[in-house]
């Protein structure tokens, strides 16, 4: 259980950018991490990730096994099993194709097996629907995976390599999901500083897992059926402190991360303007990037308006999100992600934040803003949100939850 | 190649036992049976698959022991094919990147009826669809879901009572499906090198077709008949008895194929009418002569059919 103390370079490797989108940047950082054991399944959006590590393999710029699963349920049990065969794996998936793996997706976490997935995130059926919406990923908010969101193709990118890290250290132990928001981050292009093999290497230890499935290291029986009485509870308190343990390991890995590569981030929130902010917009993903314009637009008019960016939810930042929103007089979340029948109508990010402020000594007017169903949202959505939130704090607001996009009447 | 016999009497089987001690199945399982041969013949670089099912449930205990001498891991009721999948491609992809040493490696899944043939069909199917050696694929088939409560699966046979399809006032017959024929199925699959049936009887035909199903050079697949006294409600000292029935009345056909090469490995001379096998078992005990003889006469179709692969040496499909 000791710590991983990489050596940091001497000089920082400074690459040429390239011009990639996520699902290209994605594949690019998992060839330089090593990894050998791939299940593909296609489904929009994320699909293209697996176009792009198929070629590479076909064309020989790294040497990886990569199987055509017949399913989500079968991609996931690949990898499940080839990563407690200690193979570093990858795969991934997208709205219902991650209902269809719910199973091994499950039971990945449970067994501790440290495998790292992406999400391009989609609307789940019926109807069928490529826009994009948080419910594929949250469906996996309560099983013990590690679930960090990206808001640029680089931070993708980087988020990939540092999963891995995190996933596998021995003081976690638990898989990884890095969900891209689909299509504004699977599909849209933009310079990318690639993670070189060197800095992949001296950064991220070889994966060796702590009892192979493998003769090598004698018969060890995995995941028997057991009497509830005999270890129920503990397993499940196992999958608790890992989770717990991991929000020191993250830190850590981001520090290393910036030693290695000289790209700096904060572990767990991005806060712009929080400093002397009366109002908050809290959200993830890459409409983090519309919503920092409206805050700074909003800040040249005079309305102390700020920033926070979640990096994951699970483990979910708590106690840095409480900080960050001390002295905040009204704050919004702007989600993608829905609870029908859920207190009050809100959505799944806010039942988090607002668990969290109710810990808080101080707590600010929470107001819910909802784009649900896939529908393309504006800067002017944004906007009006916001102008909303600034609103609530000098006049009580007639609603906790907005459906910004929706026709018709929002009941 | 295959037509290798690696055990040729009782006494040349090896006394070391891969599947032991520390397991609560039920008395004269069939299942518990046939794991202790197969593990025995596969040896000791073996892996073992296990989804969900009685040899998962059953072969766990109260008290955390474990009955396998060699590592085993569970996976999902549908994830047998896939999983050897997952841990074949890792074994080669370590070794060829030189992150392990070379070396031959059993892969093997104790999937039962509805691990295979229903909820993981799909998933084995692709299995087969791969070229790993030393990949197999056993069906455990006891033609139910027991350690559910004896639920008919695709492979349990016509006439079955079982807790899903019992027999009753209107519907007197109880399963009406016809059983699935699942190494049919793994010798449709063009990549896979060995299929074969086998059943306890004769005594070392199970173990020679494991051996030579992990020495054919690619995925292969035995479908294994094994009695179940709780779901086929007989007699837990009469398991053996009823693998031999079950082959000497015809109702389970040995066959293998080897490369695509097909081989009839018994035939029974004179066939038994198919009441003796039906008979001691409590799930037919409803049907009625005339039940019986239709079940004997659907054997007798049946066989013109494995004859006719005997004669051409190659598969013809009797359905």
């Amino acid at each position: 259980m000791s710590a991983i103390k990489p050596m940091p370079p001497v000089a920082i490797e400074k690459p040429k950018a390239k011009v990639w989108n996520g699902a290209r940047a994605i594949a690019e950082t998992v060839k330089v991490a090593d990894v050998d054991v791939i299940a593909a399944y296609p489904i929009r959006p994320y699909t293209g990730i697996m176009n792009a590590l198929a070629s590479m393999i076909a064309d020989g710029e790294f040497t990886a096994d990569i199987i055509v699963a017949d399913s989500e349920h079968s991609q996931f049990e690949v990898v499940k099993h080839a990563s407690a065969v200690g193979a570093r794996v990858f795969a991934g998936s997208s709205g219902v194709g991650l209902a269809f793996a719910a199973e091994p997706i499950i039971v990945t976490a449970l067994s501790q097996l440290p495998v790292v997935a992406a999400i391009g995130t989609r609307a789940l059926d019926d109807p069928g629907n490529f826009g994009m919406e948080w419910s594929d990923a949250l469906m996996f908010r309560d099983f013990g995976w590690l679930i960090s969101w990206a808001k640029t193709v680089q931070e993708a990118a980087d988020m990939t390599l540092v999963a891995y890290r995190v996933a596998e250290d021995r003081r976690v132990l638990l898989p990884h999901f890095i969900a891209l928001d689909g299509a504004a981050i699977t599909h849209v292009a933009t310079p990318v500083v690639p993670v070189t093999k060197q800095q992949a290497t001296e950064f991220l230890p070889p994966y060796r897992p702590p009892y192979r499935i493998d003769p090598q290291d004698g018969p060890v029986t995995k995941a028997q059926h057991i009497a509830p009485s005999l270890i129920g509870p503990e397993e499940r308190k196992t999958i608790d402190v890992a989770q717990k343990r991991s929000k020191q390991v993250i830190a850590e890995a981001w520090k290393d991360f910036a030693k290695y590569t000289g790209r700096e981030y904060t572990p767990f929130l991005e806060t712009i303007g929080m400093e002397d902010a009366e109002f908050a917009l809290i959200g993830m993903g890459a409409y983090m990037k519309d919503l920092e314009l409206v805050a700074s637009r909003l800040r040249s008019k005079g309305h102390k308006v700020g920033t926070v960016r979640l990096r994951y939810v699970r483990p979910f930042p708590a106690e840095e999100l409480i900080n960050a929103l001390g002295g905040v007089k009204a704050a919004g979340v702007i989600e993608f992600g829905y609870s029908f029948g859920s207190p009050f109508g809100t959505g799944s990010l806010y039942h988090e934040v607002a668990t969290s402020l109710y810990e808080a000594d101080a707590k600010p007017t929470l107001l819910d803003f909802l784009f649900l169903g896939g529908r393309e949202p504006t800067v002017e959505h944004f906007t009006q949100l916001a102008e909303k939130v600034i609103e609530s704090a000098h006049k009580k607001p007639q609603k906790k939850t907005y459906w910004l996009t929706l026709r018709g009447e929002d009941i | 190649m295959s037509s290798q016999v690696a055990f040729k009497n009782i006494k040349e089987i090896p006394p070391v036992d891969y599947y032991t001690s520390g397991r609560r199945t039920c008395a004269g399982c069939g299942p518990a049976l046939g794991y202790r041969i197969i593990s025995k013949a596969a040896g000791p670089n073996t892996i073992f698959i296990g989804p969900t099912g009685c040899m998962y449930v059953a072969n766990a205990h109260q008290f955390l022991t474990s009955p396998y001498a060699v590592p085993w891991h569970h996976t999902q009721l549908g994830g047998g094919g896939a999983a050897a999948i997952g841990v074949a491609s890792a074994l080669r992809t370590l070794m060829l990147k030189g992150k392990r040493k070379l070396e031959d490696i059993n892969v093997v899944v104790m999937g039962g009826d509805g691990a295979m043939a229903d909820i993981g069909f799909s998933g084995l199917s692709m299995g087969l669809s791969y070229d790993y050696q030393r990949l197999l694929y056993i069906i455990y088939d006891n033609e139910a879901y027991m350690n559910t409560g004896v639920q008919a699966s695709s492979t349990t046979p016509w006439g079955a009572t079982t807790t899903f399809t019992p027999a009753g006032k209107v519907k007197p017959i109880g399963n009406t499906r016809l059983k699935k024929n699942m190494a049919l199925v793994a010798a449709a699959h063009p990549k896979v090198k060995y299929v074969a049936t086998a059943t306890l009887w004769p005594p070392l035909d199970l173990m020679n077709k494991v051996h030579r199903a992990l020495n054919a050079g690619g995925p292969t697949l035995i479908h294994v008949l094994l009695p179940c006294p709780k779901g086929w409600f007989t007699n837990p000292s009469e398991t053996v008895d009823l693998s031999r029935l079950a082959v000497e009345t015809g109702m389970w056909v040995l066959w293998e194929s080897i490369e695509g090469q097909f081989k009839l490995n018994y035939r029974p001379k004179p066939r038994k009418h198919v009441r003796e096998y039906l008979a001691p078992q409590g799930r037919f005990s409803h049907l009625k002569d005339e039940d019986m003889e239709k079940i004997d006469k659907m054997i007798e179709e049946e066989w013109k059919f494995w004859e006719e692969s005997a004669k051409l040496g190659r598969l013809v499909v009797p359905y």
